[in-house]
């Protein structure tokens, strides 16, 4: 709405701009300046580290530094603290007390028991710094791990060709026992074959010999006649009853 | 001087508006919150003091009483912030007054109690009868269980109030003693001072107690009731 009233001031301001009306949304986005600076969120400046100092727990020290080249800081203290005093503008009264007893046990504690509780609120942030550093650390380590596992085993990709060889003999020595098995496999069907043969004539030669020696016996057996089976047997008798004489006689002598 | 003991108990106004509304607003500002893991120490030791208390009061309730947790650990940060703002001089305490205390308590014990009878109401009515009563006395066990509880929410916000104001009353009225003695008898006025360093060293303990003894009876009456 206000870029119309801009436009329509422009119009009557200068009377040849009222030609550029239809260039309106384009003049607007020109004239209005929109995300130039920086977005502020992110980089806040980061938070001092440790506090001012401060004297007594209350008075900062450029308090001290801002009075020194006119007055004394404790002179003014005191004087303050004692001109309220007098004209009775801070007033003694039970609360004083109540006052001093509370005051002084708060100081006492802080003294006593207050670099124990900052070592404790130290001791819990660097806990707390600890256990990120070592998951950290032991992100580190894992990285590093699977690192030296790669490194190792591109080293062994390199000496794979070692257990190519060996496979390679093997396969080899595979190839020489099946052909060395199966040529003495060939060499003993041949020897049987011939061996075959062999015994084959062997049977046959004795089975001709056995039919000769037959065939012999035979014809002789029937070549003897009965006369001279008869002269025979009559001459083996006596030769036998000589024999015989001349083995008793032995013994007599 | 003060007119009268009972003058620091009175509602503090600026010029007629209530001061009290500041003062009790003004303990959040002791307690920063931050965004960053590593903190100064004020906000650690104030983290970790939380932790410690959440998980102590929390740990004894089941999911339904935890969802308490957040009240009733701002309850007890509360009572005990403001109890020992209180031990300052000149200061006011919110928890002297029974209108507050009162408004603290009433409100969670019925809504523990009104929990416990909406949910599981045969358990909420078992209460009234403890174990192992003889039988003739039974109604008049139930009588006195129904009292007791409904004076839960008195008890609670007597107990704060009387302890708390009682121990200022005693610190304003030793305090005073110390100041007649001063100019009467020199070391009748050091052995009373000494019983009013006793005394804060007490009232220290009675505050974070008080905070404590709230808190956990709160707690316990969300235990039954969940």
């Amino acid at each position: 709405m206000l870029s119309r009233v801009v436009l329509s001031a422009a119009a009557t301001a200068a009377p040849s701009l009222k030609n550029a009306a239809f260039l309106g949304p384009g003049v607007l986005q020109a004239t209005r300046t929109f995300h130039t600076g920086q977005p502020h969120l992110v980089p806040v400046p980061p938070l001092p580290e440790y506090g001012g100092k401060v004297r007594y727990g209350l008075i900062p020290e450029e308090f001290f530094q801002f009075l020194y080249p006119k007055t004394g800081p404790y002179v003014l203290g005191t004087g303050l603290i004692l001109y309220a005093l007098s004209k009775e503008i801070y007033v003694i009264s039970a609360e004083t007390f109540t006052a001093l007893s509370v005051l002084g046990v708060m100081v006492y504690g802080i003294k006593k028991y207050g670099p124990f509780v900052a070592d404790f609120a130290d001791k819990l942030n660097e806990q707390k710094l600890a256990q990120l550093e070592e998951a950290k650390q032991a992100s580190i380590q894992h990285i590093q791990n699977a690192i030296d596992t790669e490194k190792s085993q591109q080293a062994l990709v390199q000496k794979r060709h070692y257990l190519f060889d060996v496979q390679r003999n093997n396969i080899a020595m595979a190839l020489e026992v099946t052909y060395r098995e199966r040529l003495y496999r060939v060499y003993k069907e041949v020897k049987n074959r011939l061996d075959y043969h062999i015994s084959v004539q062997n049977m046959m030669r004795r089975k001709e010999q056995e039919h000769m020696i037959n065939w012999v016996e035979k014809h002789v057996v029937q070549s003897i006649s009965t006369q001279q089976e008869k002269e025979t047997i009559a001459k083996c008798i006596a030769d036998l009853k000589l024999l015989a004489k001349k083995a008793q006689a032995q013994p007599v002598m | 001087m003060n007119e009268n003991l009972f003058a620091s108990f009175i509602a503090p106004t600026i010029l007629g508006l209530p001061a009290a509304v500041l003062i009790i607003l003004f303990p959040p500002l002791l307690i920063p919150t931050s965004k960053y893991l590593i903190n100064n120490r004020l906000i650690t030791t104030q983290q970790w003091l939380i932790k410690l208390t959440s998980k102590q009061m929390m740990t004894m309730h089941n999911t339904k009483g935890r969802t308490w947790s957040l009240m009733l650990v701002s309850l007890i940060i509360f009572i005990a912030t403001t109890n020992l703002l209180g031990l300052l001089p000149h200061s006011f305490t919110p928890t002297t007054q029974l209108s507050m205390n009162l408004a603290m308590a009433i409100p969670l014990w019925a809504g523990a109690v009104i929990m416990g009878f909406r949910s599981k109401i045969k358990n909420a009515l078992a209460h009234f009868l403890p174990q192992g009563t003889p039988t003739p006395l039974i109604p008049m066990l139930v009588i006195i269980e129904t009292i007791s509880l409904l004076i839960q929410p008195m008890a609670l916000a007597v107990r704060l109030t009387a302890n708390i104001t009682a121990g200022h009353l005693l610190m304003h009225l030793i305090g005073n003693t110390t100041l007649a003695m001063s100019t009467i008898n020199l070391p009748s006025t050091l052995i009373i001072f000494t019983i009013l360093i006793l005394l804060t060293i007490l009232e220290i303990a009675v505050a974070l107690i008080q905070a404590y003894v709230f808190t956990l009876l709160v707690s316990l009456y969300l235990h039954d009731n969940t």
